[in-house]
């Protein structure tokens, strides 16, 4: 009897699979997964430049000045320009609106220094910039009693690089939403060409035919996530986890879009629904640029822990039991989803 | 009792395969009846003809017995399985071809029958002997999206009848279809029904049920206004009438004359006496005529 009935299902996606191979929507989903792969690798630097040029004036005794000029450049400052006076510091500044100033002067007091700023500066901004003169380099000047102590907490921490970082947000829309629309799609189409009522005659159940379609996007998904990833980061990535990660948020973002579906009868009548539920979901993307907004509101968005979870794959010392933990959430989020479906669609699919 | 010997067994006349009590549908848009309080039975073996105007509660009563729409109201069996609590597996017994053609354009005809054979736990015909039976054995291997509509109308047709139902659902099985492949139709309907086949056939087309059902149901406004056999009908509503074409002072005219009415009798002996007589015959009332008779409504 089990036996029957996986058999009916398999029957079902090779027919959905063969349906998609001559359909649009894969090659959409493939075609979306090549163009971002060679945007990323042939047009997207590895790390974006966004070293600043640092102007600097030293007023100081000349063996003062070598010693300063010393500590300057061998910090990793980016590009650092010495000027004789303010004026010259002045009219590089207005030449490289990006850059900043600094003037290091010595009176009786001792060392002291002026920062000079473009004036969009953040105060955030300004601090950093004090941070950086004082305790990376006036720190390390004989007789300097500045109040500043930098430490550095993770000294092993990992970052992905500005082309890996892009990628959560690829797989979280391409991989893991997008099934929403392609999958609500798939299932109105069948319905325009009145197929589904052929199936709905038949000796299966309305569980099979959806089932075959959340397999369809998994393929799709896991192929396009795969390509994509290999593609960027190579061998770096935790493959195993990223296969988990994928068909988890894969089979929640299908399911989704199938519970949405259920409550209409043309696409176009859905298409608000999903395009709204595609909008929220994507709000947490602003803590993943912005780490340090993270109000829990926005961490209860299931796109926030999938974010994560594909940053957290990439990182080669990443957190894999927080991956692990959302894996398990979403496919228990995904099996309930479908539960609900599949109660919704046997009342309304043929009707 | 009438026994009739198929190759799906003994069927016995007399054993119900449909039998429906009170029904009645609504649609939750408009809270309007689509379908009122209807009750109907369906004997094993017949040909029972569902007939009424577009709108008239036919789709909506065969999409009831066949599972499409959930019951609300009433009590249904369809071969032996009561659509209160549907079994999916009933659909083995059950065959249902649509008027609107829906088969997968992207698949091939082969295919398409191929697909849907599989999902049957019975024995299923053969996709060949299905397609060379509507004449489409020829193009089993094009896509069906290029078909014409007659052609995928023959595909949805026979793809109904792949696993070999004992009860048969057929809408409008003639409709838009040329006059040659419509009668090949109407042999392949009688064939399966001497096989077996119990045929519920919904149409708005009264030749073609008269040709082929046992039984019809007139139905409109949701409601059935009148169940017979259509021979029944014809005696009971058809008043029998000869047309008379004679010649008046060399000008040929044309009488109608009722074998009913005394007045009519006279006069036609008195016309065959004078020998004027150029063609007689009689003529029966069509179905198209007593249902509008009986419902005071057209159907178109």
């Amino acid at each position: 009897m089990a036996e029957k009935t996986f058999q009916k299902l398999w029957i079902t996606f090779l027919k959905d699979l063969k349906l998609s191979f001559n359909g649009i929507y894969f090659y959409i989903e493939v075609g979306m997964a090549v163009i971002f792969t060679l945007v990323m690798v042939f047009v997207v630097p590895e790390n974006f430049d966004s070293s600043q040029t640092f102007h600097v004036v030293l007023d100081a005794e000349p063996a003062y000045q070598s010693f300063l000029r010393n500590l300057f450049e061998s910090e990793d400052l980016g590009q650092i320009q010495f000027h004789d006076d303010r004026h010259a510091l002045h009219q590089a500044m207005e030449a490289d609106r990006s850059s900043v100033g600094v003037v290091l002067s010595m009176d009786a007091q001792g060392l002291q220094y002026n920062l000079v700023l473009q004036g969009y500066e953040s105060p955030r901004m300004r601090t950093l910039l004090k941070t950086l003169i004082e305790g990376e380099l006036l720190s390390q000047t004989p007789g300097w009693s500045g109040t500043t102590d930098t430490r550095v907490l993770e000294p092993d921490s990992e970052r992905l690089t500005d082309r890996a970082h892009v990628l959560p947000i690829y797989l979280t829309v391409n991989v893991g939403l997008m099934g929403l629309f392609i999958i609500a799609a798939y299932i109105f189409l069948d319905k325009d060409e009145g197929v589904i009522k052929a199936f709905a005659v038949a000796p299966v159940h309305i569980w099979q035919y959806l089932a075959s379609k959340l397999c369809i996007m998994l393929i799709i998904g896991l192929g396009s996530s795969l390509l994509v990833v290999f593609a960027l980061v190579g061998r770096q990535a935790h493959y195993g986890l990223l296969l988990g990660a994928t068909v988890a948020f894969n089979l929640f973002g299908s399911t989704l879009g199938l519970f949405i579906a259920s409550f209409f009868d043309t696409m176009v009548k859905a298409m608000g629904a999903l395009y709204l539920a595609v909008m929220v979901l994507m709000i947490a993307s602003v803590s993943y640029f912005m780490p340090s907004f993270n109000p829990l509101w926005i961490r209860i968005f299931p796109s926030y822990p999938m974010l994560f979870s594909f940053r957290e794959l990439l990182l080669s010392n990443g957190n894999a039991w927080y991956v692990l933990q959302n894996i398990g959430f979403f496919l228990i989020l995904s099996g309930v989803l479908f539960g609900l479906s599949v109660h919704r669609f046997k009342r309304s699919i043929t009707v | 009792m009438i026994e009739k010997e198929s190759s799906r067994g003994t069927e016995k006349k007399g054993e119900n395969m449909i039998s429906v009590e009170n029904l009645s549908h609504y649609y939750t848009q408009n809270q309007v009846f689509a379908v009122k309080n209807v009750s109907f039975q369906v004997e094993k073996g017949e040909i029972f003809g569902f007939l009424g105007p577009s709108g008239a509660g036919k789709s909506t009563t065969q999409g009831v017995l066949t599972g499409l729409l959930p019951l609300q109201q009433g009590r249904v069996r369809v071969a032996g399985h009561d659509l209160s609590h549907p079994k999916r597996t009933m659909f083995n017994k059950i065959g249902v071809s649509f008027e609107q053609s829906n088969v997968y354009g992207k698949l091939t005809a082969r295919e398409n029958l191929d697909f849907y054979a599989k999902l049957f736990d019975v024995p299923t015909m053969k996709t060949m002997d299905l397609l060379e039976m509507v004449g489409l054995d020829k193009v089993a291997d094009k896509k069906a999206g290029t078909f014409s509509k007659g052609m995928k109308h023959r595909l949805t047709f026979v793809r109904s009848m792949i696993n070999k139902p004992e009860m048969w659902f057929l809408d409008e099985p003639t409709t838009g279809l040329d006059p040659a492949i419509g009668s090949q139709i109407k042999d392949i309907i009688r064939q399966e029904n001497e096989k077996g086949a119990t045929v519920f056939l919904t149409t708005h087309n009264m030749q073609v049920a008269d040709e082929l059902c046992d039984r019809v149901a007139f139905i409109i406004d949701g409601e059935i206004k009148l169940i017979d056999s259509p021979r029944n009908l014809k005696l009971q509503f058809g008043q029998q009438m000869v047309v008379v074409d004679h010649l008046v002072q060399g000008q040929r005219k044309t009488e109608q004359f009722s074998l009913i009415m005394d007045e009519d009798k006279t006069r036609l002996n008195q016309l065959i006496q004078t020998g004027q007589i150029q063609m007689m015959h009689t003529k029966e009332a069509t179905l198209e005529e007593i249902f509008i008779k009986v419902t005071g409504r057209g159907l178109e």
